[in-house]
Formats: C-alpha cells, sequence, structure tokens
C-alpha cells in the first residue's frame, strides 16, 4: 500500500490503511468489473464549497444586479422596444448575456472536487474510477453550492499506471462499460460544463409573458416571446461548446442534459444548463457488429 | 359514410368524419409501440387508425348506511352503459374504416372537478385489417376487440385462436355497515366477517357470470386476460364496483403455427 | 430485442473482454485522437444499434420555443379555445424548425430520440426538444428541409429501417376546450338519474377528435403513410380547471421501397424466473 498523500483528510488516510475496499458499485456492476480485468480497490471522493449567493460586496453575483454585466466576451444580444417614449418605467431596451463569472465559478467547484477525488484514486494506487456520480447542493440558506464527486477506484490487472498519473474516470460502470469497451471506445474522463445565462427583458417580452399586450382589453395575437426562446437556445448551445472545448478531439458519449430557470419578476429570467457526459476515444476500427436478432419473450 | 346509431341525438361529432376520411385514404395511425406494430405486420394485419369512443356519465349516488349488503342495479347499469356506450363509439369508428378488430383496448376513467358527480368514460385502441382480404370480423359481423398487447395478440394467432370481442360484466355492490353492538362484540378476535365474505364473493361472481354471458352471446370458446378490478370511484369505502374484463377468443380452422420456442437465461437484472 | 451479453465480433467467435480493456487502456499511453469527434445522449446500446446498420451518431441537438396566449383566453366561453390550440402549435413548428437547423447544421440527416417537454402557462406555451442528430457512417450533409426529427428511441428507428420504413417527422395535434356549463334546471334534474351528460360528453369527444385530426393533417403535410407510437396527453390546465386540453404527437413514417420486410422473430422462453410462489397477478385486481 503506497503512503497515502499528506494533504488528505486524515479520516481518509485512516480508511484507505484499512485493507479491505468499499465500492459504490451494485452486485452485477461488481460482478462485470472483475469480469474486464478490473479490480476495485476503494470508493473515492472529493468536496468543494463554493460561496453562491446575492451576499457581500464582491459576490459575484452582484454583477448580475445591473444590465451592464455583459460585454465581457461570450454571448450577448440585445433588444429595443418598438414604441416611442412611453414612461420612465417603460423597459425600452433589454438584453440577454452569458453569466461567465458563474460559469468559472462552477467549473472550479467542480474541478476542485473533482481533483480531489483523483488524489484519493491515486494514493490508491488505482488506474481508473468508474461509476463517477457528482451532484451540487445548496446547503439551505447559506448561499453556498457543494460540489461532490464521487466514484469506484480500481486498477487494470498486469496493466501499467495511467500517462501521466491521471487516472481515467468515467460515469459508466458494470455491463454499460464493457459494452463500451467492445465498441471500441476507452473512456478518458467525465466531462462537465454549465451555462449560465441572464435574461433582461425588454417591454414586448414582459408584456408577452404577463399576458398585458393587449390594447383596452382586446387580446391581440400571440406572438413568439423570441427574447426567452434565444436565451434559452444559447444556454445549450454554450454549454456544448465549453464541453467540446475539454474533449480535444475525442468524443461526448453518453451525455445529460439538465436545464433549470429561476424567475426575478417582471419577466427577468436566469437560465442554467448543466451539460455532462463520457469524454471516449476509439482505440480500435469501427467494426459494427452484424443487425440483432429480434425475439419475443414468452414470460 | 353508414349511419351512426341514434346514440348521441346529434351524431358523431364533424371532427370525427373529417377524421376518419382521411385515414380511409390511406393514412394510418397507430398508438402500439414499434415493437407491437411490427408483430402486428408479422402476422398479415395493418394498422388502420387510433379509434376511440367516449361518454361522460352521470353516476352520482346518494349515500346511506344500507342496513343490507345488496347490489345498487341501478348504477350496476350505469357504469355498465356508460362503458358500453364508449366502447360502441370505438367499434363504429372502427367499423367505418372497414376495420377487422381493434387492438390495445384501453378503458379509462377520467374524473373532471367540474363535473360532480359525474366521470368519463373513454374507450381506445388501433383499428386493424387483415392484409389478405379475408375479414377476421367477429360472429355478429362487427369488428371484433380486445384488450390483447401487440404481443399477446401475435402469439394468440400463433395458437390458432382469434379474439372475438372484449368481454366484461360489472357489479356495484353496497357493503353493509355493521351495527355498533356487533363492532364491540368482535373488536380483538381474529374472525371471519360472514357479511363481506358473502358481500364480496357475491359481487365478484356476479360480475364473472356476466362477463361470461357476453362471450357466449359472441360464441366464444373462451375467455383470456381475465382480469378483475375494484374500484371506489367516488363513493366512499362502501360501495365498490368490481369489474371484470377479459378477451373472448374462438378457434379459427386454420392450423397451429406455434414455433417452439427457445429457452434463453438472460443475465440481466 | 436481445443483444445477449457477448457480442461476438463478425465472424461470430466471442471476445475476450479482459484483452479488450488491457488494449483500450494501452490506448491511452499514445495521442491518437479521431478526424471526427461526436457528442451524443445515446446509451451504448443505441449505439451499437446504430452501427449495426450503418448509422452513427453526430451531435446533441435541441429546439426551443416559447409562443405567448393573451390575457383572458382562459376565462370561462363556449367551445374550443382557439388562441390556445393556435399557440401550441406555433410553438412546436418553432421548436421543430431550430432543431431542423441544428441538425443540418452539425451534418446530421435526422435527429432520434428526441425528448419532447412541453409546458402550458397561463400566458405562454413552451416546447422543448433535445435528441441526438444522426447520419448514415461517411454521408454528405443534406439541407435543413429533407432532416427528419422523431421520438423513436434510436432502437425503434433501427427496427424501422430494417424493415423498411423511414421516419419522415414529428405529427403534432392539439385542441383546448372550455368545459360546457350546465343550466341550474338541468343539473338539478339529473341528480338522481343515471344518464349520460351529453352536452360534456359531445364537447369532450369534439376536442379529442380534433386534436387527432390536426396531427394527422400534420403527417398528410409530410407526405407520410403512417403515424407510430401515437401519445394522447389530456387533463385540465393547473391554472385553469375549467379548461381541458388535449394533445397528440407520433413519428410519422413511409414505407422507402414497396414492401414491409418480415422480421421473423424467434420466441424465447427466459428460464429466470426466481420467484417460488405462483401469482396470476391480474387476478388480483387494483
Amino acid at each position: 500500500m503506497p503512503d497515502p498523500a499528506p494533504d488528505l483528510p486524515e479520516a481518509a488516510s485512516r480508511r484507505f490503511a484499512s485493507g479491505a475496499f468499499t465500492s459504490g458499485l451494485t452486485v452485477p456492476d461488481f460482478a462485470a468489473c472483475l469480469q474486464m480485468g478490473l479490480e476495485p480497490v476503494g470508493y473515492v471522493q472529493g468536496f468543494c464549497v463554493m460561496q453562491w449567493g446575492w451576499y457581500g460586496i464582491n459576490s459575484p453575483y452582484r454583477r448580475g444586479l445591473t444590465p451592464y454585466g455583459g460585454g465581457q466576451g461570450g454571448y450577448m444580444e440585445s433588444w429595443q422596444c418598438p414604441h416611442g417614449f412611453v414612461s420612465a418605467e417603460h423597459r425600452s431596451w433589454g438584453q440577454n448575456y452569458q453569466q461567465s463569472w458563474v460559469e468559472n465559478a462552477w467549473g472550479q467547484g467542480f474541478g476542485s472536487a473533482y481533483s480531489r477525488m483523483l488524489e484519493e484514486a491515486v494514493a490508491l494506487g488505482a488506474h481508473g474510477v468508474v461509476g463517477v456520480v457528482d451532484t451540487s447542493n445548496r446547503l439551505g440558506d447559506l448561499g453556498v453550492l457543494e460540489f461532490h464527486v464521487r466514484g469506484t477506484a480500481v486498477k487494470v490487472d498486469d496493466a501499467p499506471g495511467p500517462p501521466g498519473g491521471q487516472p481515467w474516470t468515467t460515469y459508466l460502470a458494470g455491463q454499460r462499460l464493457a459494452k463500451l469497451i467492445e465498441a471500441g471506445y476507452m473512456p478518458v474522463s467525465v466531462a462537465a460544463a454549465v451555462s449560465s445565462v441572464r435574461v433582461w427583458a425588454y417591454c414586448m417580452t414582459e408584456y408577452l409573458l404577463e399576458g398585458t399586450n393587449s390594447s383596452w382589453g382586446v387580446a391581440q395575437a400571440g406572438a413568439e416571446i423570441t427574447q426567452v426562446a434565444s436565451a434559452q437556445m444559447a444556454a445549450r448551445q454554450i454549454a456544448r461548446e465549453h464541453v467540446r472545448s475539454q474533449m480535444a478531439g475525442d468524443s461526448l458519449h453518453g451525455a445529460e442534459m439538465v436545464v433549470s430557470d429561476r424567475e426575478l419578476g417582471q419577466g427577468d429570467q436566469e437560465i442554467q444548463c448543466v451539460l455532462r457526459g463520457n469524454r471516449v476515444r476509439r482505440f480500435k476500427d469501427f467494426d459494427p457488429m452484424p443487425v440483432p436478432h429480434p425475439t419475443v419473450r414468452l414470460s | 359514410m353508414t349511419d351512426t346509431p341514434e346514440i348521441l341525438p346529434e351524431g358523431l361529432p364533424e371532427a370525427t368524419s373529417h377524421r376518419l376520411a382521411e385515414l380511409e385514404h390511406g393514412l394510418f395511425t397507430s398508438d402500439l409501440s414499434v415493437n407491437e406494430f411490427l408483430l402486428i405486420k408479422e402476422v398479415g394485419f395493418h394498422p388502420l387508425g387510433f379509434v376511440m369512443g367516449s361518454s361522460i356519465y352521470h353516476t352520482g349516488i346518494q349515500t346511506r348506511k344500507w342496513g343490507q349488503s345488496q347490489e345498487l342495479t341501478k348504477l350496476t347499469e350505469a357504469m355498465y352503459n356508460a362503458r358500453e356506450l364508449a366502447m360502441t363509439r370505438m367499434e363504429e369508428e372502427a367499423a367505418e374504416l372497414g376495420a377487422d378488430g381493434v387492438v390495445g383496448v384501453r378503458l379509462d376513467v377520467n374524473y373532471y372537478e367540474w363535473g360532480k358527480d359525474a366521470a368519463e368514460f373513454i374507450a381506445v385502441g388501433t383499428a386493424v385489417k387483415a392484409e389478405s382480404g379475408v375479414s377476421h370480423r367477429n360472429k355478429l359481423g362487427k369488428p371484433f376487440t380486445s384488450d390483447l398487447s401487440g404481443q399477446d395478440f401475435w402469439t394468440l394467432m400463433q395458437t390458432g385462436y382469434i379474439p372475438q370481442g372484449l368481454v366484461m360484466g360489472t357489479c356495484v355492490y353496497h357493503i353493509a355497515h355493521r351495527g355498533l353492538g356487533q363492532t364491540l362484540g368482535s373488536a380483538g378476535q381474529n374472525i371471519e366477517l360472514p357479511n363481506f365474505t358473502q358481500a364480496l364473493y357475491e359481487a365478484r361472481e356476479l360480475a364473472m357470470t356476466r362477463m361470461q354471458d357476453e362471450a357466449d352471446q359472441l360464441g366464444a370458446s373462451g375467455i383470456v386476460g381475465v382480469r378483475l378490478e375494484e374500484k371506489s370511484h367516488q363513493w366512499g369505502s362502501h360501495t365498490i364496483e368490481f369489474l371484470s374484463l377479459g378477451t373472448a377468443v374462438v378457434k379459427t380452422s386454420g392450423e397451429v403455427t406455434l414455433p417452439t420456442p427457445t429457452t434463453i437465461i438472460s443475465l440481466d437484472n | 430485442m436481445s443483444i445477449g451479453n457477448r457480442l461476438g465480433s463478425p465472424a461470430g467467435e466471442p471476445i475476450d473482454i479482459k484483452a479488450e480493456m488491457r488494449r483500450a487502456v494501452d490506448s491511452l499511453q499514445s495521442q491518437t485522437h479521431t478526424k471526427d469527434s461526436m457528442t451524443s445522449d445515446l446509451s451504448i446500446d443505441e449505439e451499437l444499434n446504430l452501427h449495426s446498420i450503418g448509422w452513427e451518431p453526430v451531435e446533441l441537438v435541441c429546439g426551443v420555443s416559447l409562443f405567448s396566449v393573451p390575457m383572458g383566453v382562459w376565462n370561462w366561453g363556449q367551445g374550443e379555445i382557439t388562441w390556445a390550440s393556435a399557440a401550441y402549435a406555433h410553438a412546436f413548428e418553432g421548436a421543430i424548425a431550430r432543431i431542423h437547423r441544428e441538425c443540418a447544421k452539425a451534418g446530421g440527416h435526422g435527429v432520434v430520440g428526441v425528448q419532447v417537454e412541453r409546458s402550458i402557462h397561463r400566458h405562454h406555451i413552451d416546447v422543448t426538444l433535445l435528441g441526438t442528430a444522426v447520419r448514415p457512417v461517411g454521408a454528405k450533409r443534406v439541407q435543413a428541409d429533407q432532416v427528419f426529427v422523431s421520438d423513436l428511441s434510436a432502437r425503434d428507428f433501427t427496427l424501422l429501417q430494417v424493415s423498411g420504413w423511414q421516419p419522415l417527422g414529428l405529427a403534432v395535434g392539439a385542441s383546448f376546450v372550455y368545459a360546457p356549463r350546465r343550466s341550474i334546471g338541468m343539473a338539478m334534474q339529473q341528480k338522481s338519474q343515471n344518464v349520460e351528460l351529453t352536452n360534456f360528453t359531445e364537447a369532450m369527444y369534439a376536442a379529442r377528435e380534433s386534436a387527432m385530426e390536426r396531427m394527422q393533417a400534420s403527417a398528410l403535410s409530410m407526405a407520410g403513410t403512417g403515424v407510430v407510437e401515437v401519445k394522447v396527453t389530456e387533463g385540465p390546465m393547473d391554472f385553469a380547471r375549467h379548461a381541458v386540453g388535449f394533445a397528440a404527437w407520433g413519428t410519422v413514417v413511409r414505407l422507402a421501397g414497396d414492401t414491409h420486410r418480415t422480421l421473423q422473430p424467434s420466441m424465447v422462453v427466459p428460464l429466470d424466473d426466481p420467484s417460488a410462489a405462483f401469482e396470476a397477478t391480474a387476478l388480483r385486481g387494483k
């Protein structure tokens, strides 16, 4: 057993010092791993807590309070109102923009938790980590976001260590991983990125969302709420671009996209898109199996 | 366009005629999954269209604490008629399309908050027709109905039996409230409650017998896939509807083409 | 469809998975990359199905649109709520147009496994589509209007291709209706009778048929022969319980050649039932 790295929490060192392994794998996944020649060596995890919220003068979110936060490169679109001067409160101008500080902070939180998990894996002498699960939870009202990344560290029988000492990682485990290998793909790492788009609604968007786009009670025909549709498309586009930039020519397999939006009143909203997947690389030529034979089960 | 029977005074809605006309001109719709679609084709049938029938029926009762367990015949009739109306309209649509039968029939009951004491009974399914052109309609000359899935339909056809119709029997039974004296007397003991036993036995038997009668009318050899459902709908727990559903089948003169199945052991969960 | 646990090479020999794993891990030592990298949300099973018919995933694509519903639309009225039906149709059109563009831009010939999410709010109807663009391996690009979109899984797409059918697009139809009012006199009269409520029946029936009819019209406009896996949803609006919406959608298909090709599936009896007791669950009732 190699000496654990000195900056791991003490509890982790104690856990690794005992000979038996723990693993987050289910029994079928465990069996499949052994079949593939992967020996589970331990359950590894990493945490990172980031400040996340409206508090503090230096909080990154403070910049999100005014419509002048955009213009730092990245996505931005402006919308001009079609009416003449109406009143001082009339929102004659609106903007969608990318909140890159939120994206960077998320990336930092995820990245730190991920590297800490890899440190634990390296301490165990592992080659890779399978069955990775990552979550980000807001802790109550404290205005913090906790990133937690964990998985099962494995050693490949009779294989040399991973290049550069970095274990390969994947969300997959068990049969799905086996099928991935048989199909000719090798997992390189998990990939995750977030995009955050802020919508500052202009008058038309606000009216359409609140249904007040009518003159004297006579309903106008409906219309597409282009500003929000644009922002939604952009959020997804940006998340894909972020993940692609992590691929370096490899492919993304088994991706999952989760989009949430937070309404901030008066038609304003914030859209967050999280995209996760497995970065994989082809290691043998494309060699498809023949069309599978269909069966009907009598059960 | 065939005449619709005088169920709805005004006839089926206009939208229905348009929709069925499109289906008659060659477009098919089906709510079968791709698996089921392919299996139907395997046994020489082709889907014609999604067919439906519905009826909103008043189903309320004035709940009273009757001393005796008894069938609430008016309510039984209501539940039966409502479903019959829905099924008949669905069959009308299928007949309009020239179908041999309807597979994958689903009977649903919907409640809406604005319709107090009322429920909507819906029957939906996919109308199918034999590609050979040979009629597979049932003994009464009407399209057969069945709640068999595409897989079950395929398997049944391999055995040399063919569906005749979805048969159902229903019975709405009220279970008497036990008197206070009786309740106190038997508290804490593990005894049979003869009231309940008798009531539930009788109710289920009634439902199944009625279902059997329907199958006899169709000249069926037997009923497959029998299901017993028990629901209290909106009446409180002492009034229960027992619904018995199944598909009546009849043996065709054709040969049995059932292939020998291969046994496998699948290694997934 | 069962694939089995050993995929086997085309020649039929079982694969030594340990050796494959070693080979895969060793490949990380060298930095070779393929030219075309893809992103996909398909599972490995789905990807293998696609590969077996010579198709491959290209890119994760999406389409989103929101269409507004003017104020006062949901107030109680009579008959169909035409504003809402129109808004629903427009929202879908917008989303489908955007996913078509993304697919064509990525070089895909169609999108499979589309997740369709619709949400109906008081003042707007939102439609979100997310799927993976696919194409025959090595095929050239096509125009946005030649692309197909389908909510069929990649596996179902494979089955249909093998039997000779091709998907054309998503057919969508919806209809919103007000629940008819009952006059007080009629209401009193019907309290003790068990009768059909013909007003209500007509209204609901007509709306359901209308939704299906619009879906069919949409399919015909794509020159399709049929619509498979039709999904029908219905229910009152959360924010206006007297308004009921009916929606139907499915994948439009057409025979690629002259006839349907049968698959001739084999019947299997899996011998892995571990339960000791016989249980006819259907007879238990609900």
